[in-house]
C-alpha cells in the first residue's frame, strides 16, 4: 500500500509488524484454499489409476508417472480419433487472436465513444447490450444458426469469431465504458480545445490510459473464448473444433472407468494457455499506470 | 518427340489418372455418434471397419454427451451442412424432424431386406413413421436387467438369486444384516427413474407399464396396484448407501464389481464394466431380467438417422451405411461389444454372451415385449415424470402426493 | 430543433459511426433474438419453432412446474451468497495485496488462477474435494476423525452451499483483479494527504477509496451477476441437479428444455421471466449508472 511506500526507512512500529503479519496471514491462509483444488488436479496426474483406486486425493504419488499427461496429448481418444488435445490446440489458437483482439477493440471505441462523447440513444443500446447479456446462450444459438446458413459462413472460423465478438461486446464494453467513466475528463476536454478529432484522442490520450483494464479485459476474453465449448461446437465447423470439445469428450465420457488421472492431466494442459496469459501479464500489473499517464 | 507432345501425353496421362482417382474415391461418410467410452468406441468401430472395406471412408464425428452431439446434429441440418448419418433416439423429437421434413427415408434398403419381417414389432414400430422408415436401428438394450453379485449374495447367506419381489426384498435384509450395501444406486435422476422404472415393471407388471406409462389411464395411475408401486419404491431407500447422490452408473457398478454391494439396477450395458474387470457371468455376477413370470421386456435401443440430401453420393452412401449397420455379422459382432442384442431375429446367437442369449428368447415371446417409456410419451412428458420421480426419492414425499403428481404430469 | 440536432450529429459524426457496429449487434443479435424468443414463448414449439399462438398457456405450465420454483428460490440463494462472498472477498484481497506485499504478483496468481478454469472445472474438482467417498471427509476419517462429516454435495440441505463454495472459488480473482485496476487508477496524492491528516488507513477506503472506485464495483457486480444468471454448466459437472431437483437452476432447467425435452416453448418462456426479472432488478442500477449523468463531454 501507498503507505509503506511512502514511508521512509524508518523502523515500523509494533502496531505496523502485527499489520504486516496480519496482512500475510491472511492472504496465506487464503491461498492454500485457492491452491487445493490446483494440487489435487496435479497429483492425480502423475497418480497411476491404481494408486487413484485407492482413493487418497491428497497424498502424494507414490510413482511420479508422466504418462497420463502424454496420454492426454498425443493419444487420448475422441470416438475413433485418438489424437489427444494437440490437434484441437491449434484450432483453439486461431479462434483466439482474432476473437479477442476485435472483441477488446470494438469494447474499447464502444466505451470511449460511451463515456466521452455524446451520442443520442448511444445509451439505450448499451442498456440493451447489457440486458441481453443476462440472456443464455443457448436461447441464440438457433437464431444465430439461421442468420450464418443465410450468409453461407455457417461452420467457419468467421462464424466463430462472430459469435465471439457479439457475445463478448456487453462484457468488453461495460468494462471499458465503467473504467474511462472513472478518469479524469479534464485531459478529453483540453485535447478538444486542442482541436484533436475522435480518434485522435482515443489513440494518443486513451489507449495509454487504458492498460490496467485491457488486462483484465484480456484476462476475461481469453479465458471465456479458450473454455468455450458449446459455440466452439455449433459454430466452428468440423475443421475448426477447439480444444475444449476434445476434453469434453476426454472428460465426459458417457461409460467405462473414468481414467482419472488423464482427466486432470488434459484439464490443466487445457488451461495452460489462459494460466501463462495470467502470468505474463501481472507484470503490467503495476501501480500508477493511470496516474502516470496523468501525469506524464 | 517434341516438348510440345511431351506435354500433351503427360497431361492426358495425368489425366487419365485422376480420372481413375476420381472413379475410385470412396463414398465418404461422416458419422455424428455419443459414443466415446471404450466399449462404445469398439463398438463402432466395427460399423467403421465394415464401412470402410465396403469401399467406404468413415468420417468419425463423436461428441460427448447425447444431448450436445443430437443437437449439433440438428444444428448442422438447419445450418444446411448436414452430416452423412447421425446417431439418435426414436422419441418424440425424431417425429418432429421428420414432420419438418428433414430427413431421407431410406425405405429402399428396408424394402430390399425385408424389414418388416425381421424386426421385431415394437422396433419396427418405433422407427416407421407414416409408413414409412427414417432411421435404421442398431441395438436393442434392456434398461431394467438386476446385477447381482455373486460373492456379496454368498456372504451374506443367500443361496440362489430371487426369483420373485419377496424374494428380492428377503435377499436385501440379509445383504443388510451382513454389512453389505443391499442395492447400488447411483444417484442421477435417470438412475432413479430407472430403479423406478424397474419396480413398475416387476411389481405392477406389463399390463401396468402400458396402461400408465403408455394410456397414461387416469384409472390404472390411482389403481392400488400403482400405489403399490410407489410404496415398494419408498420402501427401497433404506437399502442403498448413503454416497449415492450424484453417482455414476459405471462407479456404481463397480460396488458390485468389487463385491461392496448386492443388486444394481441397471440396462445390459452393465457387462461391459464387469467384462473389463474380468469378471464372468455366473461365477462373479449375474443377471435377472425380472421378478415375474410375466415381466415384460423393456425394448430401448439407438438408431441413426439420415439427414436430408439431393447429393446422390450421399444418398448412396447414407444407404450403403445402413446396410452394412444392420447385416447380421455385423450385428452380432457390434452387440457383443456394445452389450446389447442384435435387431434381427435371424442371427447366430451362439456367439452371444449368457444374460444376451437369455435376453433373446425372452424377447422371442411378443407378449413380453414393451416399449421404453421414452417412446410412450413426449420428451416434455417425460421429463416431468422423471422429476416426479426423483424428488420422489429424495424428499420426504407422501404416496398420495406422488400419485397426485403422476396423474397430472401424465395428462400432459 | 432540427438544425440543432444536425449540427451537433455532425459534430460527433465519427462517434456515431464508431457506435454503428455496437448498433447493429445490439439491434439485430441482442433485440433481435430476445424479440424472437419473447414470440416463441406464446407458440406450443417443441424440438423447432413454430409460429402458432397458444397465449400464457407456457406461462401457466411453467409456474406450475414444481422443478421451476425449486430453481427460481435455489437461485435466490445461491445469488446472496455468492455476490456478498465474492465481492468482500474479491475486495479485501485486492486492498491486502495493494499494502506492498512481497511477492505480490505470487499471489495475484494464485488468487485470480481458478478464473482461468473453466466451469466444469470448477465443478468436478470440488466435487470430487467435497465427495464424501473420496474427498476430505474420507481423508479426515483415514487420519482417524471417524466423526467427521462434510457431506455437501450429497445433502440435499446443504448441497447449495457446496455449488456456492465452488463458484466463490472460481469468481473471487476476477472481482480482485478489477478492483486491483481500480485501485492502481487512484490518485497517490491521497494517500499523503490522508496520512498528513491522520485519518485510519481502513476509514480512507471505506469512506474516499471505495467510493472513487464505484464504477469497478458497479463493473463486478454486474458481471457476476451474469454469471450467476446464466449458471449452468458448474451445477451439470458438480451435482447435476441433484439430490434429486435440490440444487436446479434456471438456466439449467433452461438448456434442459431446450434440448433434452425438446420443449422450445416452455424454455423461452422461462428466459422471458428472467429476462423480466433482470430487467426489473437491473433497471433502477442502470438508470442511476447510465442515463442521469449521461454524457459528460461536450
Amino acid at each position: 500500500m501507498p503507505q509503506a511506500k511512502s514511508a521512509t526507512k524508518r523502523p515500523l512500529t509494533y502496531q505496523e509488524v502485527w499489520g504486516r503479519v496480519g496482512i500475510y496471514a491472511f492472504l496465506g491462509v487464503l491461498a492454500l484454499f485457492f491452491l487445493l483444488p490446483l494440487y489435487v488436479m496435479l497429483v492425480t496426474s502423475f497418480k497411476s489409476m491404481d494408486e487413484i483406486r485407492l482413493g487418497l486425493i491428497f497424498s502424494l504419488p507414490q510413482q511420479f508417472s508422466i504418462d497420463a499427461w502424454i496420454k492426454a496429448w498425443t493419444s487420448a481418444c475422441t470416438g475413433l480419433e485418438c489424437t489427444g488435445l494437440r490437434v484441437g490446440f491449434g484450432n483453439s489458437v486461431k479462434i483466439l487472436v482474432p476473437s479477442v483482439i476485435f472483441s477488446i477493440l470494438l469494447g474499447a471505441i464502444n466505451g470511449y465513444a460511451l463515456s466521452f462523447w455524446k451520442v443520442k440513444g448511444a445509451n439505450v443500446l448499451f442498456a440493451c447490450l447489457l440486458l441481453g447479456s443476462f440472456v443464455p446462450y443457448q436461447v441464440f444459438i438457433y437464431p444465430l444458426v439461421r442468420f450464418y446458413a443465410q450468409t453461407g459462413i455457417y461452420g467457419s472460423l468467421s462464424a466463430i469469431v462472430l459469435t465471439h465478438i457479439i457475445f463478448g461486446m456487453p462484457v468488453m464494453t461495460l468494462l471499458f465504458r465503467n473504467y474511462y467513466s472513472g478518469l479524469p475528463v479534464e485531459l478529453f476536454k483540453a485535447a478538444r480545445i486542442d482541436g484533436a478529432g475522435f480518434w485522435r484522442i482515443f489513440i494518443s490520450i486513451i489507449l495509454p490510459m487504458s492498460v490496467p483494464i485491457a488486462i483484465v479485459a484480456v484476462i476475461m476474453q481469453v479465458t471465456a473464448i479458450w473454455n468455450d465449448f458449446l459455440l466452439g461446437l455449433v459454430f466452428a465447423g468440423r475443421e475448426n473444433l477447439p480444444m475444449t470439445v476434445q476434453l469434453n469428450n476426454i472428460v465426459n465420457t458417457t461409460t467405462g472407468e473414468r481414467a482419472y488421472n488423464v482427466n486432470m492431466a488434459a484439464t490443466v494442459l487445457t488451461s495452460l494457455v489462459p494460466l501463462t496469459v495470467y502470468l505474463v501479464s501481472g507484470r503490467w500489473f503495476v501501480r500508477g499506470i493511470a496516474s502516470g499517464a496523468v501525469k506524464g | 518427340m517434341g516438348m510440345k507432345h511431351m506435354v500433351a501425353v503427360s497431361a492426358i496421362a495425368l489425366a487419365a489418372v485422376t480420372g481413375v482417382a476420381k472413379a475410385e474415391e470412396p463414398l465418404k461418410a461422416e458419422v455424428i455418434h455419443w459414443w466415446t467410452s471404450g466399449g462404445e468406441s469398439a463398438a463402432i468401430k466395427v460399423f467403421a471397419d465394415a464401412f470402410n472395406a465396403a469401399g467406404g471412408q468413415w468420417v468419425d464425428n463423436a461428441v460427448a454427451g447425447g444431448s450436445a452431439a443430437r443437437s449439433a446434429a440438428i444444428n448442422r441440418i438447419v445450418g444446411g451442412d448436414p452430416s452423412t448419418a447421425a446417431l439418435f433416439n426414436t422419441s418424440r423429437q425424431y417425429h418432429e424432424i421428420i414432420g419438418e421434413g428433414l430427413l431421407n427415408d431410406i425405405d429402399a434398403v428396408a424394402a430390399k431386406n425385408n424389414w418388416d419381417k425381421v424386426l421385431p414389432e415394437p422396433i419396427a414400430k418405433a422407427v416407421k413413421v407414416d409408413g414409412k422408415y427414417y432411421a435404421a436401428p442398431v441395438n436393442i438394450h434392456m434398461p431394467l436387467w438386476i446385477w447381482y453379485s455373486v460373492a456379496a449374495l454368498n456372504k451374506a447367506g443367500i443361496e440362489k438369486p430371487p426369483e420373485t419381489i419377496e424374494q428380492f426384498f428377503a435377499a436385501l435384509d440379509k445383504l443388510k444384516a451382513a454389512g453389505i450395501t443391499p442395492l447400488a444406486l447411483g444417484g442421477q435422476r435417470w438412475q432413479e427413474n430407472s430403479l423406478f422404472s424397474a419396480v413398475l415393471t416387476n411389481v405392477g407388471g406389463g399390463k401396468l407399464w402400458k396402461s400408465v406409462y403408455g394410456d397414461k389411464d387416469e384409472a390404472a395411475i390411482r389403481s392400488p396396484e400403482f400405489r403399490k408401486v410407489v410404496e415398494t419404491f419408498v420402501s427401497l431407500k433404506p437399502y442403498v448407501d448413503q454416497a449415492s447422490p450424484g453417482r455414476n452408473w459405471n462407479d456404481t457398478t463397480a460396488l458390485l464389481i468389487k463385491d461392496q454391494a448386492g443388486f444394481q439396477v441397471m440396462g445390459d450395458w452393465a457387462k461391459g464394466e464387469f467384462k473389463q474387470a474380468k469378471k464372468e457371468i455366473g461365477k462373479d455376477y449375474g443377471c435377472i431380467p425380472g421378478l415375474r413370470a410375466d415381466s415384460p421386456y423393456v425394448l430401448g435401443g439407438d438408431v441413426f438417422v439420415f439427414p436430408k440430401t439431393d447429393n446422390a453420393e450421399q444418398i448412396k452412401a447414407q444407404h450403403l451405411l445402413v446396410e452394412i449397420m444392420t447385416s447380421p455379422e455385423v450385428q452380432v459382432k457390434f452387440n457383443n461389444l456394445k452389450g446389447s442384442i442384435p435387431i434381427r431375429s435371424d442371427v447366430d446367437v451362439s456367439s452371444l454372451d449368457a444374460c444376451a442369449q437369455l435376453g433373446m428368447k425372452i424377447m422371442s415371446d411378443p407378449a413380453r415385449q414393451a416399449p421404453d417409456a421414452s417412446q410412450m410419451m413426449e420428451e416434455s412428458m417425460y421429463g416431468s415424470v422423471q422429476d416426479i420421480v426423483t424428488e420422489l426419492w429424495n424428499t420426504p414425499m407422501t404416496v398420495d402426493q406422488a400419485i397426485d403428481r403422476f396423474d397430472k404430469a401424465l395428462k400432459g | 430543433m432540427g438544425a440543432e440536432l444536425t449540427r451537433h450529429v455532425k459534430r460527433n459524426l465519427v462517434a456515431y459511426i464508431a457506435l454503428l457496429p455496437m448498433a447493429v449487434v445490439v439491434i439485430f443479435a441482442y433485440l433481435g433474438t430476445m424479440a424472437w424468443s419473447v414470440r416463441l414463448s406464446f407458440s406450443s414449439s417443441k424440438l423447432l419453432p413454430r409460429n402458432d399462438f397458444v397465449g400464457i398457456a407456457q406461462y401457466l405450465t411453467l409456474f406450475d412446474t414444481p422443478r421451476w420454483l425449486t430453481s427460481l428460490g435455489n437461485l435466490v440463494i445461491i445469488a446472496f451468497f455468492f455476490l456478498l462472498i465474492c465481492f468482500v472477498l474479491g475486495t479485501l484481497l485486492a486492498i491486502f495485496i495493494d499494502q506492498n506485499v512481497r511477492a505480490e504478483s505470487l499471489f495475484r496468481t494464485v488468487f485470480l488462477y481458478p478464473y482461468a478454469m473453466s466451469f466444469v472445472v470448477a465443478g468436478l474438482i470440488w466435487q470430487w474435494i467435497l465427495n464424501p467417498d473420496l474427498g476430505i471427509q474420507h481423508t479426515m476419517h483415514g487420519l482417524g476423525f471417524s466423526g467427521f462429516v462434510l457431506d455437501w454435495v450429497v445433502n440435499s440441505k446443504m448441497v447449495l452451499y457446496a455449488i456456492i463454495l465452488a463458484t466463490v472459488w472460481h469468481g473471487s480473482g476476477l472481482v480482485m483483479a478489477l478492483i486491483l485496476a481500480g485501485l492502481r487508477g487512484v490518485d497517490t496524492e491521497i494517500w499523503r494527504a490522508t496520512r498528513i491528516d491522520g485519518i485510519p488507513t481502513w476509514r480512507v477506503y471505506l469512506s474516499i477509496v471505495l467510493p472513487m472506485l464505484r464504477p469497478m464495483i458497479i463493473t463486478s457486480l454486474v458481471l457476476l451477476s451474469i454469471s450467476i444468471v446464466k449458471m449452468y454448466d458448474v451445477v451439470v459437472a458438480m451435482t447435476n441437479g441433484g439430490p434429486g431437483t435440490a440444487s436446479e437452476v434456471p438456466a439449467k432447467f433452461i438448456m434442459d428444455n431446450l434440448f433434452e425435452r425438446a420443449n422450445i416453448g416452455l424454455a423461452t418462456a422461462a428466459s422471458t421471466v428472467m429476462l423480466v426479472t433482470v430487467l426489473l432488478v437491473m433497471a433502477p442500477v442502470i438508470y442511476s449508472q447510465y442515463f442521469r449523468k449521461s454524457g459528460r463531454a461536450s
